[in-house]
């Protein structure tokens, strides 16, 4: 049984885990980089170490570091939070090595879907459609040329291995050859130095499609339970911004269809844990497959509101080797939830701004209604070196519509002082007519001219 | 007369795009910041000369350090 858990992260996302082992009496540990020493988890938790200056380099991507605290604490089990190491393979291997738990997929498996073109090939064999376009990488521009010939144009250049929406090109003309490969030679240096992969491989660009994604756990004796899915279209710079579950747009056909896709590819993968099975769906309906993500995600609150699920409990469970205590049929969706992110960042140019909290008060939440993520306090400095996110404010309603009016009630009546958020943007946007009408699409931002 | 490139928002140092010796334009790009993930060019305020670099990879820079010296042509 696991006992202590050593949480590799930091911000809100730390406090979520605490509250779940707190829940399950598990203890907890937590580290913190120079710029989090005041961070508010550091009470919360039973340990805490600090490892170190605050470039994430030097911290929280540090895995020697890490791994020492491991062994300093005792603990046996380590949960690794979204970003950062979470998706580390070789992070994955030196934990197993310690003798502790990693609370994700095995590192084997973090290390084949870390190459999209291993992930389009399962997926492809599985019946499982993906967009048209190569399923290994090509060598030049004259292999895009002739892909992009036969599927038609716009096609996006893609880094097998990118991600966080890096290495992505669209080529949308054939008129300039040296331009292409001027991309094509920049895309692969920056491959090769930031994913040490400068694999390139091409698919067809799905125009104005929606980001629809499929929260799964699987367990060790093979049961697949899927908790609804999220739409995820409401994004900038493919970074989420407003995320839903269930899509106003997913039919229950159409579930039905995402499930056995998720099914299907977490079979053939082998998967265990918590999960996300990330579709594209096109203008005409048709869904793709894009990617898996090996991780709990940002978003992952919003399932858990229509589902009554704690996804970090099953994660700590399935890691345990626990099966999942219950089956698809007893999974319902109940009503209706949005997260909206509140970045530290200029509202209209969406430019970060790091400063310090002055004041922070927090909406009502006792109505149940209403769930806050966060991890910061009056006087609480954000700085430049980490995301821009500070916090995550979710909300639940009967229908669509009384979800809207729970969030833009409680967005109002929470007040900051000192930073520019984009508390106002979300409001903007939850009263736009193309939001509310549900037909949106992932550039929604650009068309309505957010951005 | 010698004049210095500095830092203009806080951040972290993710590269410098300049050698010592080297002959820089106005606007010339000589170093990369990340602030919360995003990445901002800090331009030359006019032509020079790179005469020394004051920051390294991952260094924390804070609204007016010093991150390039220069000196006039």
């Amino acid at each position: 049984m696991i006992k202590k858990i050593l949480i590799a992260n930091r911000g809100e996302i730390v406090s979520r885990v605490i509250r779940t082992c707190k829940k399950m009496d598990i203890r907890t540990v937590v580290v913190y980089s120079d710029a989090d020493m005041d961070a508010t988890y550091i009470s919360e938790a039973d340990e805490a170490y600090h490892i170190g200056p605050s470039a994430p380099i030097k911290s929280y991507l540090n895995k020697d570091v890490i791994i020492d605290v491991i062994k300093k604490s005792g603990a046996d089990a380590v949960h690794p939070g979204y970003g950062f190491l979470s998706e580390s393979a070789d992070f994955a291997k030196e934990v197993a090595k310690t003798g502790a738990i990693w609370i994700g997929p095995e590192p084997e498996f973090l290390e084949d879907i870390e190459s999209k073109c291993y992930c389009r090939q399962i997926a492809e064999k599985n019946g499982v459609p993906i967009t048209p376009g190569t399923t290994a990488p090509v060598s030049n521009v004259e292999e895009v040329y002739a892909v992009a010939s036969e599927i038609g144009l716009p096609v996006l250049l893609k880094l097998d291995k990118g991600g966080g929406g890096k290495g992505i090109e669209k080529i949308s003309s054939f008129e300039s050859e040296e331009l292409t490969e001027s991309i094509f030679l920049n895309m692969k240096k920056i491959g090769e130095m930031a994913f040490a992969s400068g694999d390139i491989y091409v698919e067809k660009a799905v125009l104005n499609p929606r980001h629809i994604e499929v929260q799964f756990i699987s367990d060790k004796t093979g049961n697949v339970v899927c908790l609804g899915e999220r739409d995820c279209s409401i994004q900038r710079r493919y970074q989420k911004m407003i995320e839903e579950s269930p899509s106003p747009i997913v039919t229950e056909k159409d579930r039905e269809k995402l499930y056995d896709y998720t099914r299907k590819l977490v079979r053939a993968m082998k998967y265990t844990g918590a999960g996300t099975v990330e579709m594209l769906r096109a203008g005409n309906g048709e869904y793709y497959f894009m990617e898996i993500n090996a991780r709990l995600q940002v978003e992952h609150p919003v399932s858990e509101f229509v589902t009554g699920i704690d996804i970090v409990e099953q994660q700590i469970r399935i890691a345990d080797g626990l099966p999942i205590p219950f089956t698809q049929e007893d999974i319902s969706i109940k009503g209706h939830a949005i997260e909206c992110r509140v970045n530290a960042e200029d509202p209209v140019s969406f430019t970060p701004m790091p400063g310090s909290i002055t004041r922070v008060s927090f909406p009502d939440t006792s109505g149940g209604n209403i769930r806050i993520e966060h991890a910061i306090c009056d006087g609480y400095k954000i700085t430049p070196y980490y995301d821009s996110m500070i916090f995550k404010l979710i909300a639940w309603g009967s229908d669509r519509n009384d979800c809207v009016e729970n969030m833009k009630t409680a967005l109002n009546q929470f007040e900051i002082e000192g930073v520019a958020t984009t508390v106002a943007t979300d409001l903007k946007i939850l009263e736009n007519e193309h939001f509310l009408s549900g037909k949106f699409s992932t550039s929604f931002l650009k068309d309505e001219n957010f951005i | 007369m010698g004049f210095n490139l500095e830092a203009h928002m806080p951040g972290l140092v993710a590269r410098v795009t300049c050698e010592v010796g080297q002959e820089v334009e106005e606007n010339q790009e000589l170093v990369v910041l990340n602030c919360m993930k995003t990445e901002i060019s800090c331009l030359s305020p006019k032509p020079g000369r790179v005469k020394e670099i004051m920051v390294a990879e991952w260094d924390e820079m804070d609204v007016g350090i010093p991150m390039i010296k220069l000196e006039e042509l």
